[in-house]
């Protein structure tokens, strides 16, 4: 009669099996590339400082953009997009400190986020910071 | 003499498989380092033009959406007003260090009044965001 485990030990191998690694990692690529965005959005960076407003914040002299409507008017005058553009480049504003860097930015209820977006624009990327005016009440 | 009659060896063409874990376990590591995930569907909107805007490459802190129809989303979920985007952008640049955190998506219908984004844009500017106004190129 043979006895039970008598003979020599079964050697089993110690290894992982790895063949379905490959098929895991690229479900994995697969679940990346559907999760992933790649479209980078477009934008600018306004400027706009924090805390409560105030009338000294603002000098005089300081340059207004006032949006009525779709129109546009710099110290008053009415400009084309391109004519602010120009204008607020002459300012210097990059080289400008502080308050010097200002400028008061003010639209009627009826003004179109597209406007103010433009002047928003156009103030940011010639260096200025934005400064909201609000009716008074 | 056989001649003419040469037999053709077969070669076995057999693909290397062995690195393909490998190449695919990079490809994952390079889609975990890029990936940024869609917090937020974006509402239906129209948005604005100007040929100032540039490639955003901040990390953002919080994304603001107003759709076409006046409605107010922060990151995905529907808010009453721009009191509302104070608190809950404050709640999310409170942990926040430097300047580069503080960077708030704004995007807002070409179409909208006044009345509409700009208590939204103070709201974030009180809240110490950093506005990222998204528009389109011309």
């Amino acid at each position: 009669m043979k006895l039970k485990n008598s003979g020599a030990k079964k050697h089993r191998s110690g290894e992982i099996p790895t063949g379905s690694f490959s098929d895991i990692a690229f479900l994995l690529i697969i679940y990346f590339i559907v999760a992933t965005t790649l479209v980078k959005v477009k934008s600018i960076t306004a400027d706009m400082p924090s805390g409560e407003a105030t009338q000294s914040s603002a000098r005089d002299d300081t340059p207004a953009i006032n949006l009525v409507g779709d129109e546009i008017r710099f110290k008053d005058k009415r400009v084309t997009l391109d004519v602010l553009n120009e204008r607020l480049a002459a300012l210097n504003l990059r080289d400008k400190e502080g308050d010097k860097k200002v400028i008061l930015l003010e639209a009627t209820r009826n003004t179109p986020y597209d406007v103010y977006f433009k002047a928003l624009a156009a103030i940011s990327s010639n260096g200025g910071i934005v400064a909201i005016v609000e009716e008074e009440e | 003499m056989r001649r003419g009659l040469k037999k053709k060896k077969r070669r076995t063409a057999l693909v290397p498989v062995a690195s393909m874990g490998d190449i695919a376990f990079l490809l994952i590591i390079f889609f975990l380092l890029l990936s940024d995930y869609n917090k937020e569907k974006s509402p239906p909107m129209t948005l604005p033009v100007s040929n100032k805007v540039e490639k955003l490459d901040d990390q953002i802190a919080a994304r603001v959406n107003i759709d076409r129809d006046g409605v107010i989303y922060l990151d995905g979920v529907r808010v009453h007003d721009g009191k509302d985007i104070q608190a809950g952008v404050e709640a999310l640049l409170e942990r926040t260090i430097s300047d580069d955190q503080r960077h708030v998506q704004f995007k807002c219908d070409a179409s909208q009044p006044k009345d509409v984004y700009e208590p939204v844009l103070q709201a974030i500017a009180e809240a110490g965001g950093i506005i990222e106004a998204v528009g389109e190129d011309e």
